[in-house]
This record gives structure tokens, C-alpha cells and sequence, in this order.
């Protein structure tokens, strides 16, 4: 499966340093953001070190697995593919590797990160994140989000006690219940999609989120094919909109794989039901 | 001052004062704990201070060195710790220190709305249960979905049921649907059924579904019983107990 991709990150209009981190490795076919926290500039160094962590593991997931030395908690399934494993098991080693860093200088302390990564494998796309950095599909024009925030407000949606739109209005939206730094361990939550030609992937920091509405990603994702631009033009429009936050935009376009005439006939099908 | 205890079997078999020097931890009989077990590195691991606090540093070892469950190459160490070395224990006395605790002052301040915090495991069962007792009457088991079902009334599709398991549903031609419409001139995305916290929403494809007759406009959610029609299939969407 061919794609195109891009990414970017921008301070916004109200903070005075960017906090977040992000790699788009487009010969590996991974996707890496992560939005630090934590007094004086140490959210800088989380997410910085969340998405090393990541980009050396899945680079390197044999050697990476010597050193790591913590079991991994996993999904209960085993049903995941070999990809996916190797993915949260990255995500595992990040949480770690902020954590003792933590440990080891007490002026760190309290620092932490949200992380969600994309890799994907032929058709098949392996997510696994912690926090509420999110990953978007928008298929046929359709936007759908493919993590769930571990907010507690998106908590209590999940358990019935607050609508969506109670959630968007809470003051309490930016408290998590899972993150990269709090603990030595973490839950990684993990999800397999299969892509499908003409698909098209987002990944942002709830910088964009806050700002720009859904229906208003997925206009700006349609109306620019080329993803470096659509990522620029969110960022933009969320710093029109206010900026709040540091925002990074990662858009991945899984390419269309018809070929000819033949491709023709497949598109006119729709028109004759 | 603080000290070391190696342990066996709840027993002390040797405690060793920790003072200027590092204590060394090894197979080698050199060690200021010389533990003889072939798991264990010659030169393992050593405690000492840095500044005033108590420090435990793996040296290469070939197994490791743990802190109570967790392995470290280096870790400040707190009175009740336990060092794992191989099979050993070693108990960390440091009751004549002062104390750090490491999340000291991180949790006391009230949450400032524009920062994120993240909350510990019990502070997180204490706000969902409050949460929950100041709410309705919660609709979903926490964290888990009831999976619902597409019953299929009529139409040429692969099955005559579907078990909704997944985040994305693809209703269409494409070998990636859930939904696999037969015929020649079906679109590869007719609609699709996606999983969202508050439920099941059904969205347009290249078509336009109607739910109960009416044809939908953006993403609705579904409810039990709903009937669904798209490219001459019909099906209900039903949520099980």
C-alpha cells in the first residue's frame, strides 16, 4: 500500500515553548506524537524521550528487547499480530524510560506524556497509545476516531454518566487517567484497522482537537490532498482560532490503487445502483 | 545511618552499615556482600550515598538488579525497599534518614484547568465512583460495550448475521468489509458502522443509508432495533444482553 505523509508541530499562540514531539518515518511507515507535561520545560524532555523511545524500539525491536528487561503487561489478546506487539511493547518502554528518568533527577518529577503511534504493515495499520493524543480515520468522507482518550471525561462517556457534549464542555477534560511517567508500568491500549485505498490518517495533539471541530478536519483533509499542507493548514486554522495550546498535526493519505479503465468502471458503479 | 540486610528465607543472614564507602554486592568473596549463587554477577551491584541520598547502581550485571520488582541501572532507594539481586533479597534500613517521598506536592495542588494532570490509581477509582453516585444510572459495564448485532432481513451479503466486534464497520464490496455486498456494481464503501464512547454511529459511503426509513444525514447513532437500509440490504441493529 503506497502513502504520502507529513507533519506539523507549532507552538500555538499562548504558550511560550512547544511541549510536543513527533516523527513521521515514511521508510518504516511509522507514526510517532507525543504531548508532554510538566513544570518548567520538563514536558519538553517527556515527549521528547517518548518518541526516541519508540522510533529506536521499532527500528531495532530485537536489540531493543534485551534491553528493556520489564515485562510487558499486554492486551489480554494474543490474537494481535507480531507488529502490534512489538508497538506496544515500544509504548511500554517509553513509559519506563520517563519514569526512572524521573527517578533519577527529582527536578523531573511529575513530568509526564501522552504517546499514540501508527505502524503500518501492507494494509494492516497497528495502533497503541496512552493518553488522549488522538488517531483519525476519515473514509469517504466520514471522520472517525480510532483511539479512545483516557480522559476522565471521556471515561465517564464511555460509562454513561456525562453525554459528548457535556464532556466537551467540562472544565475537568484536560485530567488523565493513564499517561507515560506516572508509573513504572502503564496500560498500553492497542487496536488493529485495516486501510483501505483512499483512506486518510490523522494524528494530532488535543491542541487541534480543542480548537477545530470535527466536521472541519474533515473538510480541510478533503479539500488538500498533499498531507504536509493539510497538516499545516490545521495547524493554522487552530491558531486562528486561538492557538491555546501547542498543536501537532501528523496526515498520512493511503493512495488510491486503481489502475486505467478498469478503475473507471469501478468508480461509475456507484452512479448505476 | 542506614543499612543492609541480606535476607534468606525471612531470615538476616548478614547486615552491612552503609557509610562513606559503597557497599559492594557480588558473587566475588571481595564484596562487602558476597552472595555465592551462580545467577549472581561477580561484581553486581553497589549502595552508596549521593549527597543524602541512598543510591543503588547496577554494574553491568548479567541479570540485573531489582528494586522491588522493578529493574534498574540506577535508583535512589527508601527505607522498606528491597533490593533483588538473583534469588536474594536485600532489605534497605533507612529509618535513620529522612525520607523523600517522590511525589511530594504533585498531587496536593487543586487541578488548574488549563494544565493536565494525570491522577494515580486511587485517586482515579475515587472520582469515577463519585462520578457515578452524582449521575444517572450508568449504561454501559465500565470500560466494555455490549457488542451489538446486524441481523440481515434481506439482501446478498456473505452472512445472515454479524457480530459487531470492531471500532470500524465497512458495509460494501471491498474484501475489507465486515459487510461484503455480492453484485457487480456495488461501491467498495456503501456506508459504515463506527464505534464511538457513547455508542454505535452509522455513516454515509459512497451511499446514503436510511435508518427506519429516513435517510440520514452525518453520522447517527444507532439504538436497538433500528432498521438499516442500504444498496437493497436490510438489517436490523440489535444490541443483545
Amino acid at each position: 500500500m503506497q502513502i504520502v505523509s507529513g507533519g506539523v508541530s507549532d507552538v500555538g499562540r499562548v504558550r511560550t515553548n512547544n511541549e510536543d514531539s513527533f516523527r513521521v518515518l515514511e521508510a518504516l511507515n511509522l507514526f510517532i506524537l507525543s504531548d508532554g507535561m510538566g513544570g518548567e520545560a520538563h514536558g519538553e524532555v517527556a515527549s521528547a524521550m517518548a518518541v526516541e523511545t519508540v522510533e529506536k524500539f521499532c527500528s531495532n525491536p530485537d536489540a531493543s528487547k534485551e534491553d528493556s528487561g520489564v515485562t510487558l503487561h499486554g492486551a489480554a489478546s494474543d490474537n494481535w499480530s507480531p507488529q502490534t506487539k512489538i508497538l506496544q511493547n515500544a509504548v511500554f518502554q517509553a513509559n519506563f524510560s520517563i519514569y526512572q528518568s524521573a527517578q533519577k533527577h527529582p527536578e523531573q518529577r511529575g513530568m509526564g506524556a501522552t504517546l499514540t503511534t501508527g505502524w503500518l504493515n501492507e494494509s494492516k495499520l497497528s495502533i497503541a497509545h496512552v493518553g488522549d493524543s488522538r488517531a483519525y480515520l476519515l473514509r469517504t468522507g466520514a471522520l472517525q476516531q480510532l483511539t479512545n482518550d483516557h480522559s476522565l471525561v471521556a471515561e465517564q462517556v464511555r460509562r454513561g454518566i456525562l453525554t459528548p457534549q457535556q464532556a466537551e464542555e467540562s472544565e475537568m477534560q484536560s485530567v488523565l487517567l493513564r499517561a507515560l511517567g506516572a508509573n513504572p508500568e502503564v496500560d498500553v491500549e492497542v487496536d488493529e484497522v485495516d486501510l483501505m485505498p483512499r483512506d486518510v490518517l490523522l494524528f494530532c495533539s488535543d491542541g487541534l482537537t480543542r480548537m477545530v471541530s470535527e466536521p472541519e478536519i474533515a473538510g480541510k483533509l478533503q479539500a488538500e490532498t498533499d498531507p504536509g499542507t493539510a497538516a499545516q493548514k490545521l495547524v493554522d486554522l487552530a491558531n486562528e482560532r486561538g492557538g491555546l495550546d501547542n498543536v501537532t498535526v501528523i496526515v498520512v493519505r493511503v493512495q488510491d490503487d486503481s489502475k486505467g479503465w478498469f478503475s473507471w468502471l469501478r468508480r461509475d458503479s456507484g452512479k448505476k445502483d | 545511618m542506614a543499612k543492609l540486610s541480606l535476607m534468606f528465607e525471612n531470615n538476616v543472614v548478614k547486615e552491612v552499615p552503609i557509610g562513606n564507602r559503597p557497599v559492594s554486592i557480588g558473587r566475588s568473596p571481595d564484596n562487602d556482600i558476597p552472595i555465592d549463587n551462580l545467577a549472581v554477577s561477580t561484581y553486581h551491584a553497589r549502595v552508596y550515598y549521593e549527597g543524602n541520598r541512598l543510591v543503588v547502581e547496577d554494574l553491568d550485571s548479567l541479570n540485573g538488579t531489582f528494586v522491588n520488582d522493578l529493574r534498574v541501572e540506577r535508583a535512589m532507594l527508601h527505607d522498606g525497599d528491597s533490593i533483588w539481586i538473583g534469588k536474594h533479597s536485600i532489605k534497605v534500613d533507612a529509618t535513620a534518614d529522612t525520607a523523600i517521598p517522590w511525589d511530594t506536592g504533585r498531587k496536593a495542588a487543586a487541578p488548574k484547568i488549563n494544565e493536565t494532570m494525570v491522577l494515580d490509581t486511587k485517586a482515579r477509582r475515587d472520582m469515577l465512583q463519585q462520578a457515578a453516585a452524582m449521575g444517572e444510572r450508568s449504561q454501559f459495564s465500565p470500560g466494555r460495550m455490549k457488542m451489538p448485532t446486524l441481523v440481515v432481513l434481506n439482501g446478498r451479503v456473505d452472512q445472515k448475521e454479524y457480530v459487531l466486534t470492531n471500532k470500524l464497520t465497512v458495509i460494501g464490496k471491498s474484501p475489507m468489509a465486515t459487510v461484503r455486498l455480492r453484485g457487480w456494481f456495488k461501491p467498495q464503501v456503501a456506508a459504515q458502522i463506527n464505534q464511538r464512547d457513547d455508542g454505535y454511529y452509522l455513516g454515509t459511503g459512497s451511499k446514503i443509508p436510511t435508518v427506519n426509513g429516513a435517510p440520514i444525514q452525518g453520522a447517527v447513532r444507532l439504538n436497538d432495533g433500528d432498521l438499516i437500509e442500504v444498496c437493497g440490504i436490510r438489517m436490523n441493529f440489535i444490541v443483545r444482553e
